[in-house]
C-alpha cells in the first residue's frame, strides 16, 4: 500500500535520511526503530508532506505523494499524530476531534451553519472508541499528557484514513497509559481494518504490536523483516539492540 | 545615513531581544528635541557638539528606567505582548514630549562649520550631509566591532539565540538585555541629534520615522546590522530616484521598493539573525 | 450543548440593551448619539480585525487599510464618479474586500511576523499614494462635506441607519463565528500544522477569512463616511491600525464580543479623557500597559475567566468561547 523507496533528504548538509525504503502492506501493523536521530521522525514528516525529499519516491497505492502538500496527502487517505502533543489547546476535546471529521465531510468551509450540531454523531464515535467521550467537553489544553496523545490519535482518526501514522504513540506514558494505547491501536488495526505505520522507543511495544519491523539508524533502513528475523539480525543487534533489556 | 544610525539601534535591538522596539522612534525624536534644548542652554558650536554627545545619553536614560522599571518584567511573555508594550511606551513618551516642549516646531542650526557645500564627483552636497555620511559608515564599523569583538556583545548575541543557556552559565540574562535596549536607545538619541539641524523637529518625527525604520530594518533581514545599511541605502536611493523622476509622488518610491523586495525576499536580503 | 441559563440571560440581556438603544436618540444630547455612532463604526471595525486576528492567529498590522479603502471608494464613487448612494453603498465594501484579497493573496504565503510586515509596507504604500494623489483624493486634506440622502444626514438618521447596518453585521459575524469555518478558523489560529495534517487547505481558509474580514471593515468605512460626511489619509495611518489592536486586545480577543466592548470603551475614553486635558495618548498607553500586565485577555476575557470559574457546574456554554 505505501512504498518508500531511496528517499534522500538532507538539512544544510546533514544528511537526515540516507537512503530510506519502507514497505507497509494493508491492514498490517509496521513499526520503525532506530536510535534517537536516525532520522524516524524526519522520514514520517517527508511520507506526510510536511517536507519534501531531496531524491527517492514516496507512493501510496502506486501513485506518487512525495511532493504533495500535507492536506493533499491526508485526502488520499493517511493521518498522523505528532511525537509532540499537536492539539488544539484552546479548544475542547468534542471540538478537537470535530474540526477533523468537518475536515473529512468537506464541511470546513460551511459559513451558515451552527457547528455545534454538525458531525455530532461521527464526532461521539470515534471519542467513545478511544475512551475521552466522558471528557469531550474539557478544554484540550487542561489534559493529562497520556490522554492528550490518545486525543491526537482521535482527531487523526477523525479523517477516516486507511493509514494511521503514528509519532512514537506511547512517548511519556506511564506503564498502564502505554498497555491501554497499544490495546486500542491493535483493536483499531483488527476491528476496522486500519493499516498503521509507528515509530517507538519502547522495544515490548514495539515486539509486541508490530507485524513488521523496519529498522533504521543515521538516516538507513538496515532491514526490514518480521519481529523475530529482526530480533536475531546480526548488525541490528550491534548497532541498537544491544540495550533490548532496557526498553 | 541618519536612517542607518537609527535603523542600527532598531536592528540591534531587534536581534538580541527579538522585539521590535515601536518605541524607538519616540526615542528619535526625543534626542532630537533634547539637542534642541541643550543647544538654547549652551550658545554656539560648543552647544551643538555637546548636544551631540549628551542626548544620546539622555535618551539612553530614559530608555533605561522604562526598560528597568517596567520592560523587563515581561521578557518571559511572548513577542506580542512586548511588541505592544513597546507601542504603548512610544504613546506615552510622544506624549511627555508634547508636555515638556509644547507643541510648535523647534530648528536648531548647526554650526558655523558646516556651513557651505563639498563638492563631490560634480555633485555639490551640502557640508552637513557630507559629515553625516562619514558618520554613518563610522558607526556602523563601531557597533560591528562592539557586537562581535567585546565579550559583552558577544554575550548579547548569544542571548539573543538561546537565553536559557545563557543564563544556565552564570550570566544575568536580564542585565544583557537590558543593556542591549540602552544601547539601542542610545543610538536613535544619536540619530535624533544628528538629524536636528536638517528637519524641522516636530511631534510626528516619531510615527514618520518608526514605520521607515521597520520596514528598512525587515528588507534587511531581521537584527542583521549590515543588512540595516542595506536597506537603508535601498530606502534612500529610492526616495531620491523618486524625487528625481515624479515628485509628487516621491515618497511611493521607496514604499514600492520595499514591496518588492518583500515579496521577492520575504525575510529580508541578508541572512537575519535568528 | 448550549441550552441553559446562560444564553437565556444574554438573550435577554441583549434584547434590553437594544431596546434601550432604539429609544436612547429621543432622549440623550445629541452630542451623545454621536459618539454612540461612533462607537458602533468602531466596533465594527474592531470586530472585523478579530476575526483575523484573535479567531485566526493572523498577524494582520494594518487591518486599517481597508477600513481607508471602503472609506474613500465611497466617498469617491459618490463625489467624484457621481454614482447614486445605494450603488456606492454596495460596491465600496466590495473594493475593500477586493484589496483584501489581493493584499491577503500575498501575505497568505508568508507566517508570522513576516505576513504583518508585508501587510505594513503594503498598507504604508497605498497609504502613501492615497496621500499624495492630490487630484483624486485631495492628499492631506482630504474630502469634505460629502453629501447624504436627508433621512441618514442628520445625527438621529445617520444613528439608525448605523445601528442597523452594525446589527446585522455582528449577526452574520455571529453566524460565521459558529458555524464550521469559524471552528476551522480557531483552530487554525491553534495550530494549522495540525489543521493541514487532517486535510484542510490552511492558506485558502486563511484567505477566505481575510476577504470577509476585509469586507466587513469596507462597511465600517462606508459607515464612517455616513456619519463624519468626510474622509481624510489618516484612516490609512499605521496608527490607527495599531489602535483598533489595542481595541481588541483591551475587549478580550478570544472572545466574540470583545473587540466591540474594547471600542466602546476606547472611543468613550478619548472622548471624556478629551474633555480634560489633549494627552489622550498619554493615558491610552498607560491604560495599554496596564493592560498588558494584569489583563491580557482582555476585560471580556477576564469576565469570561470569573463566569467560568464560578459556573463549573453549568456547561460551559458556548456563549462567547
Amino acid at each position: 500500500m505505501l512504498r518508500v523507496e531511496n528517499l534522500y533528504k538532507s538539512f544544510d548538509g546533514f544528511m537526515a535520511v540516507n537512503g530510506a525504503e519502507l514497505l507497509v502492506e494493508k491492514g498490517r501493523r509496521v513499526a520503525v526503530i532506530g536510535p534517537n536521530g536516525a532520522g524516524k521522525t524526519t522520514l514520517f514528516n517527508l511520507i506526510t508532506g510536511q517536507l519534501k525529499p531531496d531524491r527517492g519516491k514516496v507512493r501510496l497505492d502506486d501513485e506518487e505523494i512525495g511532493h504533495l502538500p500535507p492536506h493533499e496527502v491526508c485526502r488520499r487517505g493517511i493521518a498522523r499524530s505528532f511525537q509532540i502533543a499537536n492539539i488544539f489547546h484552546r479548544l475542547n476535546v468534542f471540538k478537537n476531534v470535530q474540526v477533523s471529521v468537518l475536515s473529512r465531510q468537506k464541511k470546513s468551509n460551511r459559513f451558515f451553519y451552527p457547528a455545534h450540531r454538525m458531525a455530532v454523531k461521527e464526532t461521539d464515535r470515534i471519542l467513545e472508541s478511544v475512551g475521552l467521550l466522558d471528557r469531550a467537553d474539557d478544554i484540550a489544553g487542561s489534559l493529562s499528557h497520556g490522554d492528550q496523545r490518545i486525543l491526537e490519535i482521535a482527531i487523526a482518526l477523525g479523517t477516516e484514513p486507511q493509514l494511521l501514522i503514528l509519532d512514537e504513540p506511547t512517548a511519556g506514558m506511564s506503564p498502564d497509559e502505554t498497555a491501554a494505547t497499544m490495546t486500542l491501536i491493535r483493536r483499531l488495526s483488527e476491528t476496522q481494518g486500519l493499516t498503521i505505520l509507528f515509530c517507538e522507543h519502547d522495544m515490548d511495544v514495539v515486539f509486541n504490536t508490530a507485524q513488521s519491523i523496519m529498522v533504521m539508524y543515521h538516516g538507513k533502513t538496515i532491514i526490514q523483516a518480521e519481529p523475530e528475523e529482526v530480533r536475531r539480525n546480526r548488525t541490528v543487534q550491534e548497532a541498537y539492540l544491544g540495550g533490548e533489556e532496557d526498553a | 545615513m541618519i536612517l542607518f544610525i537609527v535603523c542600527s539601534g532598531l536592528s540591534y535591538v531587534l536581534g538580541v531581544l527579538r522585539v521590535p522596539n515601536v518605541a524607538h522612534g519616540s526615542l528619535y525624536m526625543i534626542g532630537a528635541f533634547a539637542a534642541f534644548s541643550i543647544t538654547k542652554l549652551v550658545a554656539g558650536p560648543a552647544g551643538f557638539w555637546l548636544a551631540l554627545i549628551l542626548a544620546p545619553f539622555i535618551v539612553a536614560l530614559v530608555g533605561f528606567v522604562a526598560e528597568r522599571a517596567l520592560f523587563c518584567h515581561l521578557y518571559e511573555r511572548e513577542h506580542l505582548m512586548l511588541l505592544l508594550f513597546t507601542f504603548a511606551l512610544s504613546l506615552i513618551l510622544g506624549d511627555l514630549v508634547k508636555i515638556v516642549w509644547g507643541a510648535e516646531y523647534k530648528s536648531i542650526m548647526a554650526p558655523a562649520v558646516f556651513d557651505g557645500t563639498v563638492s563631490i564627483m560634480g555633485a555639490s552636497i551640502p557640508k552637513y550631509n557630507f559629515f553625516l555620511l562619514m558618520i554613518g559608515p563610522f558607526v556602523a564599523v563601531a557597533l560591528w566591532l562592539f557586537a562581535n569583538k567585546t565579550k559583552i556583545g558577544r554575550i548579547a548575541r548569544a542571548a539573543a539565540v538561546d537565553r536559557e543557556m545563557v543564563g544556565a552559565v552564570g550570566i544575568n540574562v536580564s542585565w544583557v538585555f537590558a543593556f542591549a535596549f540602552v544601547l539601542g536607545c542610545f543610538l536613535a538619541g544619536l540619530g535624533g541629534a544628528l538629524v536636528a539641524p536638517t528637519v524641522s523637529i516636530t511631534l510626528g518625527m516619531d510615527h514618520n520615522l518608526i514605520i521607515e525604520a521597520f520596514l528598512i530594518v525587515i528588507i534587511g533581514g531581521l537584527g542583521n546590522m549590515w543588512g540595516a545599511m542595506v536597506g537603508s541605502l535601498i530606502f534612500g536611493l529610492s526616495q531620491a530616484f523618486g524625487v528625481l523622476f515624479w515628485p509628487q509622488f516621491a515618497i511611493v518610491f521607496p514604499y514600492m521598493a520595499v514591496v518588492i523586495v518583500l515579496i521577492w525576499r520575504p525575510k529580508g536580503l541578508l541572512k537575519s539573525v535568528w | 450543548m448550549g441550552k441553559n441559563g446562560s444564553s437565556r440571560i444574554t438573550v435577554l440581556f441583549l434584547a434590553a440593551l437594544g431596546i434601550v438603544l432604539l429609544f436612547l436618540p429621543s432622549i440623550i444630547p445629541r452630542f451623545y448619539t454621536y459618539i454612540l455612532s461612533l462607537i458602533f463604526v468602531t466596533a465594527l471595525l474592531a470586530m472585523s480585525l478579530n476575526m483575523v486576528v484573535g479567531h485566526g492567529g493572523l498577524f494582520q498590522f494594518h487591518h486599517c487599510v481597508f477600513y481607508g479603502v471602503g472609506a474613500y471608494a465611497f466617498a469617491l464613487m459618490i463625489t467624484k464618479a457621481g454614482l447614486p448612494m445605494w450603488l456606492s453603498f454596495i460596491a465600496a465594501p466590495l473594493a475593500s474586500a477586493l484589496a483584501g484579497l489581493m493584499i491577503g493573496w500575498l501575505c497568505v504565503r508568508l507566517t508570522k511576523l513576516y505576513f504583518g510586515m508585508l501587510q505594513i509596507s503594503l498598507g504604508s504604500l497605498i497609504w502613501a499614494i492615497t496621500f499624495r494623489w492630490y487630484s483624486l483624493t485631495h492628499g492631506d486634506d482630504g474630502i469634505h462635506g460629502i453629501p447624504m440622502p436627508g433621512s441618514i444626514a442628520g445625527t438621529t438618521g445617520a444613528y439608525y441607519f448605523i445601528l442597523l447596518f452594525f446589527v446585522l453585521c455582528l449577526l452574520v459575524m455571529y453566524v460565521i463565528f459558529k458555524s464550521p469555518f469559524g471552528m476551522t478558523l480557531q483552530a487554525m489560529r491553534d495550530n494549522p500544522d495540525r489543521c493541514a495534517a487532517v486535510g484542510i487547505n490552511v492558506r485558502r481558509h486563511q484567505l477566505t477569512a481575510i476577504v470577509a474580514a476585509t469586507f466587513f471593515a469596507g462597511i465600517a468605512g462606508v459607515l464612517f463616511v455616513v456619519l463624519e460626511r468626510t474622509v481624510f489619509p489618516d484612516l490609512l495611518f499605521w496608527v490607527l491600525s495599531l489602535e483598533v489592536f489595542i481595541m481588541c486586545l483591551l475587549g478580550g480577543w478570544f472572545t466574540f464580543a470583545g473587540p466591540a466592548l474594547g471600542a466602546a470603551i476606547t472611543v468613550a475614553l478619548r472622548t471624556f479623557v478629551g474633555i480634560y486635558t489633549e494627552y489622550w495618548t498619554l493615558v491610552l498607553g498607560t491604560l495599554l500597559i496596564f493592560l498588558i500586565f494584569f489583563l491580557p485577555e482582555g476585560v471580556m476575557g477576564f469576565i469570561h475567566e470569573k463566569l467560568e470559574s464560578r459556573g463549573r457546574k453549568e456547561v460551559p456554554g458556548p456563549r462567547g468561547v
